[in-house]
């Protein structure tokens, strides 16, 4: 009888065992459930701040850049200009017959330059970025490379245009800038084409050069691209997209960026 | 009067319950006061009744324990869940459900007499349902990144569902092992068992009520 006691208290010993093993399993199983869910939340939260500092320092480039532009606009073209309506004005005198014509020159050089500040005006506008659509916003930016002159720049579109997320728009376009600047600094291209693909749930931009090229695979990988090219590839990353940088000496260069709308 | 160890844990809880109340409030766990309070005064006539009263069993008193306790515990759960209306009225049906079945067991089916055996397998199973519930749903809930193990009600429902899955086999059983005068350790298994159950429960309980006090000073 003894044994047969000492076989049931095992049994039952036995039996709580195994409940209590799978009593502490779910708690375990509830804890590392929790604790996931912890630092998905906190990868989130860095992924939304690093976005956050982009987007900030995005701003900043791009307010940093027009200021520039409009330095160089308007000591380049209005104060031209103003310097030479006024050079045509101080040549009249008093005692002189108006020299009319002269006069109309003048007067048009004012107005040229009333004009000229009129559009800049219009590009100092706080949210110059986010009441354009992007494709308005790099028409601009094509303008005022060929404005510059020596490359031909085209824009071209497939599928219908659609609203892109304000913040993502605006990091768009500075990769777009970013990859202008390249070609202009380094590419020694002729043209450059900006091609828009409108997708159901992404925009694809490709900015292709016919310049000069770079082995593009080394370059990234030994990471001596310097901060321009790793910049791309973030900011896409950031927006929920991804890049693709294709170059080989003596092809060009494609950047090709694709971000989803939301 | 006879005080056997685990009661040292039963009444330090209650004290620290007692101590830490605003911090107890604050988690919507005040009942917990009137609950141990019950367990404490259970404990103490259950385990000096059959000397005091000159009774052959005890099972009268834990009979009576479970007709009070019972609803406590179900408005614990309720508090703890933290349900919308339609699932506290559930909660509500299925602890009048609970009752009645406790209450007709305990004048009808088994007696007073009787240890309620019934009764104690359905509280078991209730238990373990409703702390399981109550953890899921907490570990659901938490999307706020906050931890999980700093919650006083996770640590309060994982003691009561690891003791109610001792309690649901030692309960069932203790017919049968009184009987039979199943021992582990010179003891009876059901004393070895229930009085290491219940001092981790109060231990446990004592933990939560001191996180209580921690959490509702952060």
């Amino acid at each position: 009888m003894p044994d047969a006691k000492e076989q049931i208290t095992t049994t039952i010993l036995a039996v709580i065992l195994v409940l209590l093993f799978f009593g502490v399993l779910f708690i375990v199983m509830l804890w590392y459930y929790n604790y996931r869910r912890r630092q998905t939340a906190r990868e989130k939260k860095a992924m939304q701040d690093q976005f956050d500092q982009q987007l900030m320092q995005t701003r900043l480039e791009i307010q940093e850049q027009t200021f520039r532009y409009l330095s160089e606009e308007i000591h380049d073209h209005v104060g031209q200009l103003l310097s030479l309506a006024k050079i045509q004005l101080s040549s009249f005198r008093e005692e002189e017959p108006i020299d009319f014509p002269l006069l109309k020159d003048a007067g048009a050089n004012v107005a040229r330059a009333l004009q000229d500040l009129r559009s800049l005006a219009k590009g100092l506008h706080a949210g110059h970025i986010r009441h354009f659509s992007i494709r308005e916003a790099v028409d601009e930016e094509v303008q005022r490379i060929r404005k510059a002159g020596g490359l031909t720049v085209s824009v071209t579109s497939e599928g219908a245009e659609k609203k892109i997320k304000d913040d993502k728009q605006l990091i768009l376009f500075r990769i777009i800038q970013e990859c202008l600047q390249n070609c202009l600094k380094h590419a020694s291209a002729t043209s450059i084409n900006i091609g828009f693909t409108w997708y159901a749930e992404q925009l694809r931009v490709r900015v292709r050069d016919d310049g000069q090229g770079f082995d593009a695979d080394r370059v990234l990988q030994l990471h001596t691209g310097g901060l321009g090219l790793e910049n791309i590839r973030n900011r896409a990353r950031l927006t929920g997209g991804s890049s693709v940088i294709y170059s080989r000496p003596g092809e060009g260069t494609t950047v090709t960026v694709q971000i989803p709308y939301e | 009067m006879q005080f056997l160890y685990f009661q040292y844990f039963q009444l330090f809880s209650l004290l620290i319950a007692i101590v830490c109340r605003k911090g107890l409030n604050s988690f919507s766990l005040g009942i917990l006061i009137p609950i141990l309070l019950l367990d404490n005064v259970t404990e103490t006539v259950g385990v000096n009744y059959t000397r005091i009263f000159h009774s052959l069993d005890n099972y009268f008193v834990y009979n009576v324990y479970y007709v009070l306790s019972t609803p406590l515990y179900l408005y614990l759960y309720a508090s703890m869940l933290k349900g919308d209306r339609r699932e506290q009225r559930r909660l509500f049906f299925t602890g009048v459900a609970i009752e009645t079945f406790i209450l007709v067991n305990y004048f009808f089916i088994q007696g007073r007499a009787e240890f309620n055996t019934f009764t104690a397998l359905l509280v078991g199973v209730a238990n373990i349902v409703l702390s399981c519930l109550v953890l899921t749903r907490l570990a659901i809930r938490k999307d706020d990144g906050s931890n999980l193990v700093l919650d006083p009600i996770f640590w309060i429902n994982a003691m009561i569902l690891l003791f109610s899955l001792v309690s649901i086999i030692v309960l069932g059983m203790l017919k049968y092992i009184s009987l039979n005068h199943i021992q582990f350790g010179r003891k009876s298994l059901y004393f070895a068992l229930m009085e290491a159950a219940n001092a981790a429960l109060y231990t446990g309980y004592s933990g939560a009520f001191l996180l209580c006090q921690t959490q509702r000073s952060k």
